[in-house]
């Protein structure tokens, strides 16, 4: 698997009080998003997923990183949308989320993977009154761009052990 | 000497001579004491009282010093061994674990249980000091502050020191003791005066005409020694009178405490609280005279500190060191080496990357098609499983090493409970992963606690029953096909399926006309909340245990089993596998999937002919055979062109089949857990990574086998009852 060099700050919540702070953006659907760049540790691209018979759609199946076998989430599946085809440019973002043992890696399935931007403090805007499509805590906020807006991606929701758990059953 | 460097060395060996000393103690209690047994014991607290005493940690080596002199009695024959005195014993042992706790935590000058240590050193000094009903210890009046370590010969005591033992009869011959005491003060002045009560009989047994009081005086006069001796003229010839001028030689004062062995210890006491010798003087006089009594020739205390005046290290430190020798000898014949479990864990993270890579390196030859390639990574595949095998190998403990506990905790409990219990351990070689070990200590804790609360009747209800008095407890471990099974086994009360019904009808757990087999009531008591306790000890009872005991099992996956004969008793059976690290696995592939099921469940694979099949249920050689089309099942939908296979899987006594697309062949699998988000998934157990680098899930033949037999009808007869129970309904 190839993987495409990203540099990140190390992981956390991004903070406002930076002058400026780093996004990647990914694509889902034919829709944009941005995650933090500190909760991607990496980003891979697809080579096959081993499915687990009888799991949700939403977490799949698992990959192999480097020797460890990781769960993966389809993030259209998680945001209540039809999964989509897994075409070449299909890539997996390696995040991180909170399981019981502690902080593991989580891999997860995105069309493509734009860009990594960096967006200065102020074009960052808070959560919208309405809805954008998807759930309102799964959006940290937006991005306003030169060609429009990007919903920023709450990851540590996203992300949700329990949630994604009890989504199998 | 610096603490920080030796602290776990320190500890460890503590740890490892309490749990000597445990042992020792309990096998006295039940075979009653050897010299063997009590010198191991006494052993033990004295090279941990030594290594303590090292470092400096006062809390334990003033604890043990006073442990040690008790000791010394039982070994010396002046005491004998009873319940109270093993509860004591033991309890002090417990007390010592403690303190070494509080070393390893860096709190050893913190004493943890200030309360406990009084208690047990006011018993033990009780121990010293009677052989008959408690008495109040004495304290000296007056503490006069330690002298140099150099032995001198002559004491530093500047006053008259008097003992007094009058005849019993004293009083008799109308002379009372206190009137004595009171013309010594008319002598001069008493400094000390105690009372040593160490003669004292029962007070049922007290005749109170008859003087049993011993006193100790200590009186500064310029009177001379005739005038005191005048003083107790007329009691002379029955009574005990020792008159000991001021910096009498420390022998003369060694003597006194010799001739008077009931007050020995606190006579000691008091000479050094008064400045007549000093502790190490007393306390290395009497060592060293208990060391060399057995020998040709008994000295006498006081020969034996001019002795130690003569050739002072030589001597002491024989007597003192010879137990430490034959301590060092006996460790050098064990021949073991210490690991950090970390380093052990490397290797085998290492030893799995190495398999996975030697499978990896065999699919590439024999794509590459070269057959010399093919030979020498067989030959490689070969070597890397005996690796493999010593390196998991190393991780396996015996077992025994969680049974050797549980002496002790079933001789609490029964005490406690007031049974009578006699524990059988066997199969304690057998031997298992060692991450195992430490999380299936606590759910057989519970079941044997389970045991003796529940199980095993009171001594008065199994005699009713024509059971022998004493209940018996069996600890049972072996191993077969590839898990090892502990047992636990008892001659109680056996479990009764009507009142497990009932109690579990009470709680809501199950139906009231539900139809039960006995071996689902039995898994009732899995579940949780349920107790059938009818009263609810602080041990068990609470109905927390039995579930909790499950899920841990489950977790090391393996699975327990109930077997019981009401009136006679129970037997709970948990199997485990050997490891939780690799397996041996046989591959199949549906789809494009990978699937490997465990070697040991595979029983045999044939070709699937799907004209002798029908509703699930297949015709194999003659009997019906249930199975599950894997592909239906999984929900897979990629086509297959080859014709399928049928594995032949066994669970226990059940046998099923599991038809997949095609058959791979064996290999080891490196077992990956797949993690929290897939603990509902009932088929799959885990994963492995193959030799490609893909994921291969590891099936998990139990739960496939139970979803066979209800998918043939051949279900728990619940289901046949019900139905039954339905025609005979619509029939009537």
């Amino acid at each position: 698997m190839t993987q495409l060099a990203i540099s990140a700050l190390p992981s956390g919540e991004p903070t406002a009080e930076l002058g400026s702070t780093q996004y990647l953006t990914v694509l889902v659907g034919d829709e944009v998003f941005a995650l933090p760049i500190g909760s991607v540790r990496e980003v891979l691209e697809f080579s096959g997923m081993t499915a687990v018979p009888t799991a949700s759609p939403v977490v799949p199946g698992v990959v192999n990183l480097r020797g460890a076998v990781v769960p993966v989430l389809q993030l259209s599946a998680r945001f209540g949308r039809a999964a989509s085809e897994i075409s070449r440019r299909t890539c997996i973002v390696v995040a991180e989320a909170l399981f019981d043992d502690g902080v593991q890696p989580i891999g997860v399935i995105v069309d493509a993977v734009r860009e990594a931007i960096e967006v200065e403090a102020n074009r960052i805007e808070s959560r919208p009154p309405f809805g954008s499509g998807i759930r309102a805590d799964f959006v940290s906020g937006l991005l306003r761009l030169q060609n429009g807006f990007v919903v920023v991606l709450d990851m540590k929701n996203v992300l949700s052990v329990p949630e994604l758990e009890h989504a199998a059953i | 000497m610096d603490l920080s460097l030796a602290r776990s060395g320190l500890v460890q060996e503590a740890r490892e001579l309490l749990r000597d000393m445990e042992k020792a103690l309990l096998e006295i209690e039940a075979q009653g004491s050897s010299p063997e047994t009590i010198n191991a014991v006494f052993r033990a607290a004295h090279t941990i009282k030594g290594s303590a005493g090292l470092f400096g940690l006062t809390l334990i080596v003033g604890f043990t010093q006073l442990l040690e002199s008790v000791l010394d009695l039982v070994r010396s024959g002046r005491r004998a061994v009873d319940d109270a005195f093993m509860t004591t014993m033991l309890d002090c042992a417990d007390y010592l674990d403690l303190l070494v706790d509080a070393i390893e935590q860096g709190t050893e000058s913190v004493d943890p249980e200030p309360t406990l240590r009084h208690a047990l050193m006011a018993k033990l000094r009780v121990l010293l000091a009677a052989n008959s009903i408690s008495i109040v210890p004495v304290t000296p009046t007056k503490l006069l502050p330690r002298k140099g370590l150099r032995p001198s010969l002559r004491s530093e005591l500047a006053h008259w020191h008097i003992s007094l033992r009058f005849s019993p009869e004293v009083m008799k011959r109308g002379m009372d003791p206190l009137s004595f005491i009171v013309y010594l003060r008319s002598l001069g002045e008493i400094v000390y005066l105690h009372t040593l009560t160490s003669d004292l009989p029962p007070l049922e047994k007290l005749d109170p005409e008859l003087s049993c009081l011993g006193f100790e005086v200590g009186l500064s006069t310029s009177s001379d020694q005739e005038t005191l001796e005048r003083a107790f003229e007329i009691v002379r010839e029955e009574s005990e009178i020792r008159i000991l001028p001021p910096r009498s030689s420390v022998a003369e004062y060694l003597r006194l405490i010799e001739d008077l062995p009931n007050d020995q210890q606190l006579l000691g006491e008091i000479l050094v609280a008064a400045g007549a010798l000093n502790e190490e003087q007393l306390h290395e006089a009497l060592l060293l005279q208990q060391s060399l009594k057995s020998g040709p020739q008994r000295l006498r205390l006081g020969e034996v500190l001019v002795q130690q005046e003569l050739v002072p290290e030589k001597v002491v430190a024989a007597a003192l060191s010879k137990q430490q020798q034959v301590d060092e000898r006996k460790v050098q014949e064990q021949r073991i080496v210490k690991v950090e479990a970390s380093k052990l864990d490397l290797l085998i993270n290492l030893v799995g990357e190495l398999v996975i890579a030697s499978e990896g390196a065999r699919t590439t030859a024999a794509r590459a098609k070269s057959t010399e390639l093919v030979e020498a990574l067989a030959k490689m595949k070969g070597l890397v499983e005996n690796v493999r095998d010593s390196a998991l190998n190393m991780r396996m403990t015996p077992i025994g090493d969680v049974f050797q506990r549980f002496p002790r905790v079933v001789r609490d409990v029964a005490k406690e409970l007031d049974k009578q219990i006699q524990l059988s351990i066997s199969g304690a070689e057998a031997e298992l992963d060692k991450s195992m070990v430490d999380r299936l200590a606590d759910p057989l804790l519970h079941i044997v606690r389970n045991a003796i609360d529940h199980g095993i009747e009171p001594v008065a209800e199994r005699i009713a029953r024509g059971k022998a008095a004493q209940g018996n407890l069996r600890l049972h471990a072996y191993h077969e096909s590839g898990c090892i099974v502990v047992e636990v086994s008892d001659d109680g009360r056996g479990l009764d399926p009507e009142r497990i019904r009932e109690k579990a009808v009470e709680r809501g757990l199950v139906a009231a006309n539900a139809q039960l087999s006995t071996g689902e009531i039995y898994q009732l008591l899995f579940l949780p909340g349920f107790s059938t306790a009818s009263q609810v000890t602080h041990l068990s009872g609470r109905g927390v245990g039995m579930d909790v005991v499950k899920r841990n099992v489950e977790q090391l996956r393996g699975e327990i089993e109930l077997e019981s004969d009401v009136g006679h008793g129970t037997t709970m059976r948990i199997r485990l596998p050997l490891t939780l690290a690799i397996i041996d696995g046989f591959q199949v592939a549906i789809g494009r999937t990978v699937f490997v099921i465990p070697l040991d469940a595979v029983v045999e694979c044939v070709d699937m002919v799907t004209a002798q099949a029908s509703q699930n249920i297949i015709n194999l050689r003659g009997s019906p055979l249930p199975y599950l089309r894997l592909r239906d099942v999984f929900g897979i939908a990629e086509a297959n062109n080859q014709r399928e296979s049928l594995v032949v899987v066994s669970y226990g006594q059940q046998r099923v089949g599991l038809v997949v697309d095609r058959l791979l062949g064996d290999s080891q699998a490196v077992i990956k857990p797949l993690g929290q988000l897939f603990r509902g998934i009932k088929a799959v157990s885990s994963s492995t990574i193959l030799g490609d680098g893909s994921v291969a899930l590891i099936l998990d033949v139990h739960a496939l086998v139970a979803t066979a037999l209800n998918a043939a009808h051949m279900g728990p007869a619940r289901r046949e009852t019900t139905q039954l129970v339905d025609e005979r309904k619509e029939a009537s």
